[in-house]
């Protein structure tokens, strides 16, 4: 059994999407569970792939064609785990914020997030403080992540926070942020809820923020 | 005047200041120079350990002068060890060659999805057009291209910053080859003269510590370089 986990995990780490792809409908004609596959294969791989960027083992070409092979497994993986009936954990509204066109964090930690069970709604990049408001208001999510590339563009985070305060709407949901500049102790400072520092982290603290961890 | 006036000058720069540090930095002012790889703000970690490698060999309390920004947190973390350390107090280079943080802001503002083009950039080989051509013998033309989407796809504008007319006219024909390259994503050419008057006034609070205002940081022996310090 461990050794397909190990296979896949190494597929996503080596970033061969046709492989992860292979490697998941073969699991899953051994009989296990999309969530086995997804925890035990897909992420391991990723969390790798985290470690290994932040120590400057892997590139960011690297890193994408890593997310793109989890995405090819997520393809398959997505449906059945709506359908096994893992229990949806809520919505999370996700963005980078304004000035910052980067998102492919964003899009990593959205799809961690999904494996775990969230429903995501994605606003985008540059999304500035009215937009976050805005979808707050239409989508009631339980947590809101905002994410930052730049160390120019993460006192944004601040701001929108500050703005979704003066909405009125800061009790009703729990914060998160993270991307490439962002640290736990400016999470602290600028009064967010939770802080990632890799995609699988982020979406480790969705789950604690809606007490599901 | 403060406790720094008086030490011997050592300066740790990155690579992209140094033709202007080489032009502004009088001769024998500082004791030792060192430019390190442009390559190195790619892993900020490496960045750090890199720097602090530096600092930790020198012997004697000095004044450190290093020729760079917060550089995606790179400096995060330098310790000062036995020495004063001036930092200029901006995000990353850009806003050193643009002149002043305001300057920054202002371009940053008007169009947040800017890829800057320097001199330096040039020479080193790190813009989207080389690292296509780096990536495309690995991945093969249409993963190397989805690669490069992936990143600069929401990009607006290549901005090339030249300190003078000579560098404009010797760098323009490469640095329009790459914002050829950029035009796949719909990002328009232009071209900005920069100042070197943030490297000047850097150079100058070398020599008078004293003089030092909210654009430099100055960091007593013993201490710490943190991620709020530079934010303004």
């Amino acid at each position: 059994m461990s050794e397909i986990f190990e296979k896949l995990s190494t597929a996503v780490l080596e970033g061969d999407a046709e492989k992860t792809h292979k490697l998941v409908e073969r699991g899953l004609k051994q009989g296990l569970s999309p969530k086995e596959i997804l925890d035990n294969g897909l992420i391991v791989g990723m969390d790798e792939v985290g470690a290994r960027f932040k120590r400057g083992d892997m590139f960011v070409p690297e890193v994408l064609m890593s997310a793109d092979s989890m995405a090819a497994g997520m393809e398959i993986l997505r449906p059945l785990l709506i359908e096994s009936g893992v229990k949806m954990l809520g919505k999370v509204l996700m963005g980078t914020v304004k000035g910052d066109l980067h998102d492919i964090g964003k899009n990593l930690v959205s799809m961690m997030c999904e494996g775990a069970g969230f429903e995501i709604i994605d606003i985008g990049f540059n999304a500035g403080p009215e937009k976050f408001i805005d979808a707050i208001k239409q989508h009631q999510p339980q947590v809101v992540g905002m994410s930052a590339m730049l160390t120019t563009t993460m006192r944004a985070m601040g701001q929108t926070i500050k703005a979704i305060e003066e909405a009125g709407l800061r009790d009703q949901i729990k914060i998160m942020v993270g991307g490439a500049p962002v640290d736990r102790d400016f999470a602290n400072a600028i009064g967010a809820d939770g802080y990632g520092s890799n995609a699988p982290s982020g979406a480790d603290t969705a789950k604690q923020l809606v007490g599901a961890a | 005047m403060t406790s720094a006036q008086g030490l011997p000058l050592v300066v740790i720069a990155c690579q992209v200041f140094q033709s202007l540090i080489e032009t502004y930095l009088p001769e024998g002012m500082a004791k030792l120079v060192t430019f390190k790889d442009y390559g190195l703000h790619r892993v900020p970690d490496k960045l750090t350990w890199s720097i602090q490698a530096e600092i930790d060999s020198i012997k004697d309390p000095s004044l450190i002068m290093l020729g760079y920004g917060l550089c995606g947190n790179g400096l995060k973390g330098i310790k000062s060890r036995a020495h004063t350390l001036l930092i200029p107090r901006t995000d990353d280079c850009i806003a050193i060659l643009l002149g002043s943080y305001k300057k920054y802001m202002q371009e940053f503002d008007a169009t947040p999805g800017t890829y800057y083009l320097t001199k330096g950039w040039l020479e080193s080989g790190s813009n989207p057009l080389q690292e296509y051509q780096e990536i495309v013998a690995k991945y093969g033309e249409k993963d190397a291209t989805w690669i490069m989407d992936q990143q600069y796809q929401h990009y607006e504008r290549v901005a090339f910053v030249a300190h003078n007319q000579e560098d404009l006219e010797k760098y323009r024909p490469k640095a329009m080859e790459v914002a050829e390259y950029c035009k796949r994503w719909g990002m328009r050419y232009e071209e900005i003269l920069g100042s070197d008057i943030y490297i000047r006034r850097l150079i100058e609070i070398a020599s008078s510590p004293g003089k030092s205002d909210a654009d430099f940081l100055v960091i007593p022996p013993g201490s710490e370089v943190t991620q709020d310090m530079f934010m303004r």
